[in-house]
């Protein structure tokens, strides 16, 4: 593990007090808040091995992020025009259409933003067009497609035959992730990879882009 | 009931029975509670399915002649009519906000505020109707209003009529097409009722670390009312188990030392109260229960169907489970759907020669058979089971049905928010028969007060 700073730290400890009460007194001392956020970054990376490693589970992943969103409320007005930081590269995610659920792309698209990619959410019930139309947009090479429900097969089939429509298949590792997926249905729906948690699709991405 | 449906009936019940008694009966049972594949088998689509209860016994009559050897059929569910009544935010409906082709899904939400948990601990049953059903009920968004007036009344009619249809359908599976049902009645873990209809997913797993005291308090401080609920609804021959479908306990959601912490000790309580009572539970161990199930062998043996979800490996299942519980499951929902029926029978086939052993077990899929199941696969798993899931040539297990609770169950007190007591004070003297009145009083108190505690999941 990195050496983490105190503030990262007291966030990865989920000692929520600690971690509000320190933001604000490095604002006032003048600290850079877009070198605080980066802390908060590599936070997170940990929260998320520890949640690789089995040692942190849903409910410190959420309670974590949610001491993070305290913090911004504080942060993001200073961040002015500030560039992000180096990406390693564009990640396009969304539950496909006809299924509503978020909790799991919720945690794969923190994690992977937390690993240093950016990630382009398109959030619920998103028919397979809205994919192509981003995977185009922002070059993408990793598009994720999650789903907890079962009848939703057809659904991540018809975006991967509308990435073949579009001539852009090719261009585009397809993570298939969430309860119902596995090897039958990966091959069912012709995605390249099916991931169960959220870890094994940072590591997709890794491969994809390189470390 | 003519003797030859009377005679099947007893042989799916007892067959049903034995397998969750760990008694061996002549077959592996094949059992669903959410046989979704049955709901729309007969031609309807989700929205039909949902809002026209006419169809549920036309659906049920064909799915039961094509496929006899089932040896329960798919449990009641919502009824469109009802939550439109209410306008119950829970959920999203096909042919509402849905396309009629998808099934209903469920919508997180807040419902309860972090800084409420001594308001529901201190007195719950007013907490649901002055907090929680405002914010659960769009209809009831002004307070007071003719329409919120006319929401609960609506919403309670809604519920005598779907009860009736329910009861009406029980009665009709049982005399003239011999179906037992797969369960009667429900109850949710106390942290389920907290997570799911109360304070949200994001707002529990803050409350666990912010305010570990109060969570723990507030799951048993609605133990009585929901076990309340539970038996009023359940089955009163106990033939059937009570439905428990268990949302927020498994491993990625909660870790093992957190489970046992919030969510296994009030559940505990709870189950007990119902098995003491003389019922079974069918519990749906939804995603991977794996590290947690080890604790039904804490429970009274015999007493639970633990449906094991895709995610949770009915192997292990099996192991940490014989002797213990009842297991249901096995079969991969992505093999109904997508699968061959050679594939299928394969699957069916290692099952019944492994985990089907010495009984205890009860062909599904996870927790479920999926909509989109082929035909096919359905009844290749039917066959298959009729071929290597055989135990001996006849049941000899006799069907389990008791209205009388155990000799020296205590009841709990009915639940109701007014009590007789305040009423007949108000009343002054009564002039004839106070009983008679009293028990009216009481009856339609009761189930009002169980209609509340239907709204928190």
């Amino acid at each position: 593990m990195n050496k983490l700073s105190e503030l990262a730290k007291y966030l990865v400890d989920l000692k929520d007090q600690e971690f509000i009460e320190l933001v604000k007194k490095r604002l006032d001392d003048g600290d850079d808040p877009m070198e605080m956020i980066q802390e908060c970054n590599t936070g997170m990376v940990e929260v998320g091995m520890r949640f690789e490693r089995g040692e942190y589970y849903i409910s410190e992943l959420i309670m974590s992020s949610e001491i993070l969103k305290k913090a911004m409320v504080y942060l993001e007005p200073l961040m002015g025009d500030l560039k992000k930081g180096p990406s390693k590269g564009t990640v396009v995610i969304g539950t496909v259409k006809d299924d509503i659920h978020d909790i799991g792309k919720n945690i794969a698209a923190t994690l992977i933003k937390g690993s240093g990619y950016e990630v382009v959410d398109l959030g619920v019930d998103v028919p397979a067009e809205t994919f192509v139309e981003a995977v185009k947009k922002t070059r993408a090479k990793v598009l994720g497609l999650s789903a907890l429900l079962n009848l939703t097969f057809p659904s991540m089939k018809a975006v991967v035959d509308a990435l073949k429509e579009a001539g852009i298949r090719d261009q585009v590792t397809v993570i298939i992730g969430g309860a119902p997926c596995n090897e039958e249905v990966r091959q069912s729906v012709g995605a390249d990879h099916f991931a169960l948690d959220a870890t094994k699709g940072v590591k997709i991405c890794q491969q994809v882009y390189g470390k | 009931m003519n003797e030859e449906i009377r005679k099947t009936y007893d042989e799916r019940l007892a067959r049903y029975q034995a397998a969750i008694a760990l008694e061996i009966p002549d077959r592996i049972p094949i059992s669903s509670g959410s046989n979704y594949f049955a709901e729309i088998y007969a031609g309807n689509n989700k929205q039909q399915f949902l809002y026209n209860s006419n169809q549920w016994l036309e659906s049920d009559r064909k799915f039961i002649n094509d496929f006899p050897e089932v040896d329960n059929l798919r449990s009641g569910r919502f009824w469109g009519p009802l939550i439109d009544a209410t306008g119950w935010n829970l959920y999203k409906l096909p042919g509402r906000e849905l396309s009629p082709h998808v099934q209903f899904q469920f919508v997180e939400g807040e419902r309860m505020k972090s800084d409420e948990y001594d308001l529901l601990i201190n007195n719950p049953d007013e907490f649901i109707i002055e907090r929680v059903l405002p914010r659960a009920f769009n209809e009831m968004k002004e307070r007071g209003s003719v329409r919120a007036y006319m929401a609960f009344l609506k919403g309670g009619i809604g519920a005598a009529m779907q009860g009736a249809l329910m009861r009406q359908r029980g009665m009709t599976l049982q005399t003239e097409l011999g179906m037992p049902l797969p369960m009667a009645g429900y109850m949710l873990a106390p942290f389920d009722n907290l997570a799911d209809g109360l304070r949200g997913l994001n707002g529990i797993m803050v409350d666990i670390f912010k305010q570990p005291d109060k969570v723990m308090e507030a799951c048993d401080a609605i133990i009585p009312h929901i076990v309340n609920t539970a038996l009023a609804l359940a089955d009163p021959l106990r033939r059937y188990p009570i439905f428990m479908p268990l949302h927020r306990g498994n491993v990625p959601f909660l870790s093992p030392k957190q489970f046992e912490t919030f969510y296994w000790p009030s559940f505990k309580k709870a189950m007990n109260m119902l098995i003491d009572a003389g019922y079974t539970i069918r519990a749906y161990l939804e995603g991977d229960w794996g590290p947690n199930w080890h604790h039904f062998r804490e429970m009274p043996k015999g007493k639970i169907i633990c449906d094991i979800d895709v995610q949770g490996d009915i192997f292990k299942a099996k192991e940490d489970l014989k002797g213990y519980q009842c297991i249901a499951g096995g079969m991969p929902e992505s093999t109904l759907i997508l699968g061959t029926p050679d594939q299928v029978r394969e699957r069916t086939k290692l099952l019944c020669e492994t985990v089907g052993q010495d009984g205890g077990y009860i062909i599904n899929g996870g927790c479920s058979i999926p909509y989109d199941t082929k035909p096919e696969n359905y009844r290749a798993m039917i066959d298959a089971v009729l071929e290597y899931g055989r135990y001996k040539d006849s049941i000899d297990f006799e069907p389990q049905i008791n209205p009388n609770p155990p000799e020296g169950w205590k009841p709990l007190p009915k639940g109701m928010v007014t009590p007789w007591q305040v009423k007949r004070d108000e009343l002054g003297e009564i002039k004839g028969d106070e009983n008679l009145i009293r028990i009216g009083w009481e009856t339609l108190e009761h189930m009002a007060f169980n209609w509340l505690w239907a709204w928190i999941w």
